[in-house]
């Protein structure tokens, strides 16, 4: 059955509607607006249940003429998603009252996670490229909001700025990749019209005919890196991994939703998505290795924090690599440990987060080593955190155990499906050595509430119930699904994995019954991990030390350098451009323009030899000789006003050029034109100064870019002409037969200009305001900066110009 | 630049070139010449004036207003209304652009009528797209005028 539109629809614009509204809910409920979000979120949460068990795809005219559509499709993987995303995008919503108790900025707050929800509600259920697009480049947005929500707070800014290069930048990867497939798609998916193919079920639904016809054009694997590099940065990959620790900056709540449920997970979530599509040994090595690598060096990291935020913001790192892996492992054991392990790290890690948040708000620190004993104070978060901690572990039975069992699976299996040499055994090895790390740091996590209280810890409150509701609900769902694991899988995660992996079946998880490589691995994991505990503090200074003592194998620092540099070249590059000499600001344009238009005709080959013939009527070549001999003596000239004058020749030649040519609209404007320049110029000119010393190397520069520019000037000129067809073409003789029977008028300049082609008028008219309004700010702004206090008192500020002047004709007398 | 020969010759031709400008203007569309031209040729006039009178002329003398001659060259009194011309220069070719909307017909479609019988004149042609290029003309009328006066006031 296919889903409803309507449906599909009001579930992911109902976020962005109360988006526009939140100013009210914020007049109306004040700090309580969070549990309006709750509703919201709960309505798209029901809205998609209704679409439970649908599968199709659905789509909104948007802009036909591109093919581009607001096309959704529903399946298992996209619900998965989708319900995730508003499932605890309700819970965050109703912990946040209690969190941001206090604050201010509450309707930026609310309004940028709303939106940050809606649009990953839309980046999961989206099926055309460029919704896709939009949707995640959305989501890239509403997190640089949120991030930086503490605006007064430097390392605020700081993350959220690079979020925002680094998400955004990466979004932009995928844009390249999204035209290219759908370069390719306009010959496998039969659109019935010669325009670009956006639509990414229709692409799915041909997985093989796309992979090959991207084989064949030889675009697989630019397609894959690219697509690679745009989920790898939304879901902090190696080597781009560190904005999302960074990210830490923002409110808890923010971080609980950003690291456990949406944005970071996008990336993997499309991964699984285009995974039919782009299968391959090349995808394998790409994947398994990046995720594996991802895995292993953010669990190291994660040792080493000293904050609890930061802990987990390194693990969520380390467990988007395990996904990614997962997904990367080309066997259906890769796509389960994908699909299920993405519904389990989402429930104990946004958990952990939220526990994390209490922890923080109750007892005043996040840092680790003030920390400990918080069971006397804290039994229900104790008893929580256990859970999901020991989940996060992966320590049999709870549910991170199963999907890290699949990954061990699937890392195993990998050399039986291609021949991938050595990697072979050395992916199962690294999947264990990172996973130890995850049992040192998940123990770590959970001795916060065990073992003995520190002397500095203060009085340590209760968190109040709506903080513990949320994550409360996320340990039981936790706990559900650690007991019966296949309740998770019978409900969603068997239909995500259709839609993910290439040869689907039925799923089974469970409790190992007997011996296994996957169970050896997973056997050493937890006992090396629970040996290697006792030694935490040693491990955790020791990995601090080398990461302290090395720089550049921090990834902070290669971005701080490369951050730093670029904004250091671009000052001195500004220096040299913009260094207030109007003769260097008109150096380097036209020297620029110059060459880039040389080396477009070069590069499109369009410089070719031509034969000159002297076809010119004598009153032609006579004006054109007092044009010449103008252009001479514009630059023997000796005095500013001789040049003024001398130019216009040269420009009242070109206006009789004109009438030889039988353009008389041309030549009237040209003509009118010129006057009035010349004019302004000897307005101006009293004020420059009346020689300057020149240097021989300034007059060298000068000649040789004259010379440049009258080249291609002269080039640009044979090229246009050279391409023109003869005689007219249809549009001229279009314009010609109409101008009188559709726009009423017989000078077809005219016509063409307001009938026609309105629409550019109107765009040159903007840019005639434009050039007014800036060089009167330009003058006024100067002027107010000067050391006249006197005269500049008695202006009028600019912008009073509008408001008071509404009685007066448009001709210009006033008052 | 305000020599008696200047003044004299700018008293005798700044009339004809407003003239010369508005008629260039109304004949656009079936002639050489519309709002662009028009425009400029007005613009032409007044710095006309401005060369041979000075910029307090036209403020004084044509405005009427009271200028303080004491406060050294204007920078932007008569600036004002230039900058309000274009303003509404704009406003009335978007807003002539809009009107079509309402006829159900697309943004900036442009219609015309033909008047028969009227006196002088016998037939008279009204395009919708004069008050378009009426707006072209107040926009090039004002931005030059604004430029002109913030430039020579300097």
């Amino acid at each position: 059955m296919s889903p409803d539109l309507a449906i599909v629809i009001a579930a992911v614009a109902l976020p962005f509607v109360a988006t526009a509204l939140t100013p009210l809910f914020v007049r109306v409920l004040g700090e309580r607006t969070g549990y309006a979000g709750t509703v919201v979120a709960l309505a798209s949460f029901g809205l998609l249940g209704t679409q439970y068990g649908q599968e199709g795809t659905v789509a909104l005219e948007w802009i036909p003429a591109l093919n581009i559509a607001l096309r959704f499709s529903v399946d298992g993987w996209a619900l998965l998603f989708a319900l995730l995303a508003c499932g605890i995008g309700a819970l965050i919503f109703t912990y946040s009252p209690a969190y941001m108790h206090g604050q201010s900025g509450l309707t930026r707050y609310y309004a940028a996670l709303l939106a940050f929800m809606g649009s990953i509600v839309g980046v999961a259920l989206a099926a055309d490229l460029i919704a896709i697009f939009l949707f995640w480049e959305l989501t890239s947005l509403c997190s640089f909001v949120l991030i930086g929500y503490y605006t007064a707070d430097d390392s605020s800014q700081y993350a959220a700025r690079m979020a925002m290069f680094i998400t955004v930048g990466g979004g932009l990867f995928l844009l390249v990749g999204f035209l290219l497939l759908s370069l390719v798609a306009v010959d496998v998916v039969d659109s019935g019209s010669a325009v670009a193919v956006f639509d990414l079920a229709a692409m799915l639904e041909n997985p093989d005919a796309m992979q090959e016809a991207l084989r064949e054009r030889g675009l697989f694997l630019p397609v894959l890196g690219l697509l690679a590099i745009g989920a790898g940065t939304k879901s902090a990959q190696v080597p781009l991994h560190f904005w999302l620790p960074n990210a830490m900056a923002a409110p808890t709540p923010v971080s609980a939703f950003l690291h456990s449920a949406t944005m970071v997970k996008v990336g993997v979530y499309f991964i699984g998505r285009v995974r039919p599509m782009l299968v391959g040994p090349e995808w394998l090595v790409l994947f398994a290795t990046l995720g594996l690598t991802t895995m292993t060096v953010c669990a190291i990291m994660a040792v080493a924090s000293t904050d609890i935020k930061e802990l987990l913001a390194y693990s969520t790192a380390s467990h988007l690599g395990l996904m990614v892996a997962g997904f990367g492992f080309t066997s259906v054991y890769g796509a389960e440990t994908g699909v299920f392990h993405l519904l389990n790290h989402a429930l104990f890690k946004a958990a952990l987060f939220l526990v994390a948040g209490i922890v923080a708000h109750e007892a005043g620190t996040r840092e680790i080593a003030k920390l400990g004993g918080l069971r006397h104070d804290l039994p229900v978060t104790a008893a929580i955190t256990t859970v999901v901690a020991l989940s996060m572990a992966g320590i049999p039975p709870f549910n991170g155990f199963y999907s890290k069992e699949l990954l061990f699976e699937a890392a195993v299996e990998a050399s039986h499906y291609h021949d991938i040499g050595v990697l072979g055994w050395l992916y199962p090895a690294v999947a264990v050595f990172g996973s130890i790390f995850t049992v040192l740091y998940s123990l770590r996590f959970l001795s916060l509430f065990f073992g003995d209280r520190p002397e500095g810890l203060g009085h340590v409150h209760r968190p109040p119930v709506t903080l513990l509701v949320p994550p409360a609900v996320l340990a039981l769902l936790a706990a559900l699904v650690s007991v019966d694991p296949d309740i998770a899988v019978d409900v969603i995660v068997q239909s995500g994995l259709e839609a993910t992996a290439v040869d689907p079946h039925e799923m089974h998880v469970g409790l190992p019954t007997s011996y296994s490589t996957p169970v050896g691995m997973s056997a050493v994991t937890i006992g090396v991990g629970f040996l290697a505990y006792p030694a935490y503090g040693r491990i955790h200074d020791g990995v601090r030390t080398l990461v302290g003592g090395i720089p550049p194998i921090r990834s902070n620092w290669w971005y701080d350098t490369i951050v730093e540099g670029l904004t250091d070249e671009g000052r001195a590059f500004a220096e040299t451009v913009h260094n207030g000499h109007l003769r260097t600001y008109a150096t380097w344009t036209l020297a620029a323009t110059c060459t880039l238009a040389l080396a477009g005709f070069v590069a499109a080959g369009a410089i070719s030899p031509v034969a000159f013939g002297l076809e010119v009527t004598l009153p032609i070549a006579l004006v054109l000789l007092v044009a010449v001999i103008g252009g001479v003596a514009v630059a023997l000239s000796d005095s500013h006003i001789a040049g003024v004058l001398t130019l216009s020749i040269l420009g009242f030649m070109i206006a009789i050029f004109y009438i030889l040519a039988s353009a008389p609209d041309l030549a009237l404007t040209q003509l009118v034109v010129e006057t009035l320049v010349l004019v302004l110029f000897l307005l101006v000119i009293e004020e420059i100064p009346e020689s300057e010393e020149i240097g021989l190397g300034a007059v060298g520069r000068d000649a040789v870019l004259a010379v440049a520019v009258g080249v291609t000037a002269f080039v640009t000129v044979l090229v246009t002409t050279a391409t023109r067809p003869t005689g007219p073409t249809d549009i001229a003789r279009a314009y010609a037969e109409q101008a009188v029977p559709q726009g009423g008028g017989t000078n077809i300049v005219n016509v063409t200009l307001v009938d026609f082609r309105g629409f550019d008028t109107l765009g040159e008219l903007a840019v005639v305001a434009l050039a007014a309004i800036s060089i009167l700010t330009l003058v006024v702004m100067r002027g107010r900066n000067d050391d006249r206090p006197t005269e500049s008192s008695d202006e009028e500020p600019i912008d009073a110009a509008g408001s008071h002047g509404t009685d007066d004709t448009a001709g210009g007398g006033d008052e | 630049m305000t020599t008696v020969i200047m003044r004299t010759t700018a008293r005798a031709i700044v009339p004809i070139i407003l003239v010369v400008a508005i008629s260039l203007f109304f004949e656009g569309h079936n002639l050489p010449g519309g709002g662009f031209i028009g425009g400029v040729l007005t613009t032409t006039a007044f710095a006309i004036v401005y060369m041979a009178f000075g910029l307090d002329f036209l403020e004084r003398g044509v405005l009427g207003r009271d200028v303080d001659p004491g406060k050294g060259p204007s920078r932007d009194r008569v600036v004002v209304a230039y900058r309000r011309l274009f303003a509404y220069g704009f406003a009335i070719a978007v807003a002539s652009g809009l009107a079509p909307l309402l006829f159900g017909r697309p943004f900036l479609t442009q219609t015309f009528r033909r008047l028969e019988g009227i006196p002088i004149y016998d037939h008279l042609e009204v395009a919708s797209a004069l008050a378009f290029d009426f707006g072209v003309y107040c926009v090039v009328v004002g931005g030059l005028l604004t430029i002109l006066s913030v430039v020579g006031a300097e």
